[in-house]
């Protein structure tokens, strides 16, 4: 983190120089999307607020469906990703690390699917 | 495996200080954050492929013991952004300012604007919290 300055002349131009942009500027774009959401969920209309009827309410609208996929598609890359960084953190080994690195992706790539799966299906009818 | 062990011995006798500490509340935060984003990915696709157990998922939120880890989601939400926010626009903007003394400050900083941003929520949750699960506030 110290050596940003030198960083921006040495970095190799690869994929953890890439990830590491990413992380930091998915950051302005996370912190809107995800404290709207948040607020707006936990806070203000509250888990014991809600059933089908209003998940199925809100996706009618096509703005809170994009809204929704911009947070499945930005927010949990960045998790995965986090959690990649922080596995490197401990695993130095290069069997780990690509142990590491395909874990990450099925994982993202299957939950990823998963969610946008039920967000364009959307409620199923009882 | 010993890399972790050095690393965990090591967080705990390192004196690093605030930017230590912004450290591991960042790694801690963003953790937690991510195993709850996993849950709720899981949960809301739920409301296609099996309706009937996302209300039931939803009897569990709406618990008490789920009621206060949401309300301390609710921090590791606020602190991750507003500390993510920090490294960002140091790395990004002002790298040749990361030093000891802006680290240390503007650790305490984001500490400050995360817990003036969380307290209302806390606040209103615990009620809503109290409210629905002891029938306080009626």
């Amino acid at each position: 983190m110290k050596g940003g300055l030198a960083m921006q002349n040495t970095a190799p131009r690869n994929f953890e120089t890439f990830a590491w942009r990413a992380m930091r500027i998915s950051a302005f774009l996370l912190i809107p999307l995800v404290w709207g959401h948040m607020i707006l969920q936990d806070v203000v209309v509250g888990v014991h607020n809600m059933d089908l009827g209003y998940v199925a309410e809100r996706w009618a609208s096509l703005f809170w469906r994009i809204y929704d996929g911009l947070l499945l598609g930005l927010a949990f890359a960045h998790g995965v990703n986090g959690l990649r960084q922080v596995l490197r953190d401990y695993l130095h080994g290069e069997i780990a690390r690509r142990i590491v690195n395909w874990g990450a992706l099925a994982f993202w790539l299957i939950l990823t699917l998963v969610g946008f799966a039920a967000l364009i299906a959307g409620v199923r009818a009882q | 495996m010993a890399h972790l062990k050095t690393a965990l011995t090591g967080y705990v006798s390192y004196r690093g200080r605030e930017g230590q500490w912004a450290f591991l509340l960042h790694r801690i935060s963003g953790l937690g954050t991510g195993l709850f984003l996993t849950i709720h990915i899981v949960d809301i696709a739920l409301v296609y492929f099996a309706p009937q157990l996302f209300l039931e998922v939803l009897q569990l939120y709406r618990s008490t013991l789920f009621g206060i880890g949401e309300i301390f989601l609710v921090f590791c939400v606020f602190y991750h952004g507003v500390n993510g926010l920090r490294i960002a626009l140091f790395d990004l903007k002002a790298a040749q300012r990361w030093n000891i003394p802006t680290a240390r400050g503007s650790a305490r900083l984001v500490l400050i604007i995360a817990l003036v941003l969380w307290l209302p929520c806390a606040v209103w949750m615990l009620r809503s919290l109290l409210l629905h699960n002891f029938g306080l506030f009626q």
